[in-house]
């Protein structure tokens, strides 16, 4: 209120959330006079967007605008490039344009050795139609989101809408940046400067995520069931979740470790899955590779021994060091599985109360 | 003889001096791959394993004559070191790095098509011919060597897969991983390719997730007629939008890449289409029963 007060007319209200699609979702809110602003600003601050709660409002002057454009630079997977993307079509979403209006975007794709030039930009301005000032200004503006793209090992950068006011100048009226999680290790001088990755604070599910995140787990995710499952790999991972699908079981929470897995990560991601309420089975796939089954029995029998527990657990164990993982289960009174089946078997029965 | 490694392949290894790189050497001399050398700049002049380790690749080449090379430095300086082999010359380069900056892929990847040579991931487990080379991290205790070529993004999918095949006493000519993505080098197309020419392969089995465009473009090059049965798995059926399943390239968005329309892809190109790996054996003694020669 005190911001929109200060800015002592018209303002517009934005939900500060980290996903997309707030304008549609309701978290975009206009206040014409104070007692409007009250109003919407409650509005606006309950307002869920795909399920996460605003952490703050920016409050900014309502704008004039003649036109929306769009600038924005992300990855063409397929080309395996870097590509910029000129629109004059802002304000909605790129995809849709390109769907619907494909002659509306310019597009550049992008040597990673040579970079994007000026020229470059300039070209892709003139080519949604731009003159002038206006020219100028969008591709200076395009120069500078491929500067940040590049700097801060973005996966995508886009200013949209980026407004064209009365009197000629262009305002990036929102803003939105994605970064790369692999280049996480060469960003974190900037991931603390802005003071890392924002809790949010949808409660329940946000926490035991951000709680995950912490132990190391790299995936984890809640579904609807009352089944956990662990695994060691991408691939074998979701094979996992199908099969438990087709036995008829539910599951309730993922955690994959990925290939290059340690014993303490594999008693974290038993951490992460059995904080979760209400499971009636657990299920480990481990078939490794680069990750050492010893390792992961190692981590197992830890968690067992400091966390005692009737949910059952089922591991199947597959792999590098085999033999000395299934004996070090064997030791601990663990069963184990060889057959992947015969493991989801048992877990989904476990689930059902068998 | 194999696609891409065969017996006696000259292989080098980069960051053979780590924690991981010395014992995966270890386990690749076991199984027989020949490891002329290995890189680690600044360690120059130890050895690994009986591995004689050079400062730059550009000196092991000199002295040991390498052809391939499986990189296993960390994701950060991964793209470089992989840019040192193709730059060196070296037609196949297996980046094993999980964490590897699409920045730094996408100019790995576009040296390497520069110069004709394969890059293989990154994140990738590497490829393994039974019973002949190894140039990856595979569990090699669950292949056998046989007619049938493997093709996953996952590594451990393709572990599942191929010790189902053995159990049921069908063994692999080729398994190879192709990485979790976004941004692959090696691709199923240019694996269906090889496998097409190699005498040592009766069928293909594909193993894709969901996400990206790789089995779709598959499907293309599968449609226009493939000489060979082609059995495919598309895991991910059951996985939630929105979420990236463990590889950065299995995630459904805007509606793309779900599983359902790769498998339609593969089906109506002539794909044989199974719901878990233990499905293949019996669909591929089916399938080669067919062919007049088998």
């Amino acid at each position: 209120m005190e911001a929109a007060k200060k800015l002592a007319g018209p303002v517009v209200l934005k939900a500060q959330v980290l996903v997309g699609g707030r304008g549609l979702a309701g978290g975009i809110k206009f206040g014409e006079d104070p007692e409007e602003v009250g109003k919407v600003t409650s509005q606006v601050l309950n307002t869920l967007v795909e399920g996460e709660r605003p952490s703050a409002l920016l409050v900014e002057e309502k704008l004039e605008v003649t036109r929306e454009l769009y600038a924005g630079v992300t990855y063409d997977y397929q080309q395996k490039r870097p590509v910029v993307l000129a629109s004059s079509h802002g304000g909605v979403d790129i995809e849709t344009v390109a769907r619907e209006n494909p002659a509306d975007i310019a597009e550049r794709k992008i040597d990673p050795f040579k970079g994007f030039s000026g020229y470059q930009a300039r070209e892709l301005a003139a080519k949604i139609q731009l003159t002038g000032n206006e020219l100028v200004q969008y591709s200076k503006i395009l120069s500078a989101i491929w500067n940040i793209f590049r700097k801060h090992d973005a996966e995508l950068v886009e200013a949209n809408p980026l407004a064209v006011l009365p009197e000629g100048k262009l305002v990036a009226l929102d803003a939105k940046m994605n970064l790369d999680d692999k280049s996480i290790l060469r960003q974190s001088s900037m991931l603390k400067r802005i003071g890392g990755i924002p809790p949010s604070q949808t409660g329940g599910l946000e926490a035991r995520r951000a709680r995950a995140k912490e132990l190391g787990i790299p995936t984890y995710i809640e579904m609807q069931g009352n089944i956990g499952v662990v695994a060691d790999g991408a691939g074998s991972g979701m094979l996992t979740l199908d099969l438990v699908a087709d036995y008829g079981g539910k599951t309730k929470v993922y955690c994959e470790m990925g290939g290059e897995t340690t014993s303490e990560l594999m008693e974290n991601a038993l951490l992460a899955a059995l904080a979760v309420k209400d499971l009636r089975a657990v299920l480990i796939n481990l078939i490794g590779g680069l990750n050492l089954m010893d390792e992961m029995a190692k981590g197992i029998t830890s968690y067992l021994r400091k966390h005692p527990t009737k949910i059952p657990l089922v591991v199947r164990m597959s792999g590098t060091n085999e033999d000395e993982g299934r004996r070090i289960l064997t030791a601990e009174g663990i069963r184990w599985f060889d057959s992947l089946y015969e493991a989801v078997e048992k877990a989904v029965a476990a689930s059902r109360g068998y | 003889m194999a696609i891409l490694i065969d017996r006696g392949t000259r292989a080098l290894v980069q960051g053979i001096t780590g924690k991981i790189g010395s014992f995966q050497t270890k386990l690749m001399i076991e199984y027989g791959t020949s490891v002329v050398a290995g890189v680690t700049p600044g360690k120059g002049g130890q050895t690994v394993g009986g591995v004689p380790v050079y400062d730059s690749i550009h000196r092991a080449i000199k002295e040991t004559s390498p052809e391939v090379s499986i990189c296993f430095v960390p994701g950060p300086y991964a793209a470089d070191a992989a840019m040192e082999a193709v730059d060196a010359g070296l037609r196949l380069v297996v980046v094993v790095a999980e964490a590897v900056p699409l920045s730094d892929a996408v100019k790995m990847l576009a040296l390497a098509s520069e110069r004709g040579s394969l890059v293989l991931g990154p994140d990738t487990a590497g490829l393994i011919s039974p019973g002949r080379s190894k140039l990856g991290v595979q569990p090699h205790r669950l292949f056998t060597e046989g007619n049938i070529g493997i093709v996953s993004r996952s590594g451990a999918l393709s572990y599942e897969t191929a010790k189902t095949l053995t159990e049921n006493r069908i063994g692999q000519s080729t398994v190879i991983g192709l990485g979790g993505g976004p941004m692959w080098g090696f691709t199923y197309r240019d694996a269906l390719e090889l496998f097409m020419d190699d005498q040592a392969t009766d069928a293909v089995v594909l193993l894709g997730e969901i996400g990206g465009h790789l089995e779709e473009e598959a499907a293309d090059y599968i449609g226009k007629g493939y000489p060979k049965p082609v059995v495919a798995l598309i895991v991910g059926r059951t996985a939630p939008p929105g979420q990236k399943m463990g590889h950065a390239g299995a995630i459904v968005q805007q509606g793309r890449g779900a599983a359902q329309d790769k498998i339609a892809a593969l089906r109506n190109a002539g794909a044989l289409i199974v719901n878990a790996p233990r499905e293949i054996p019996g669909m591929i003694k089916r399938e080669l029963h067919k062919q007049p020669h088998c």
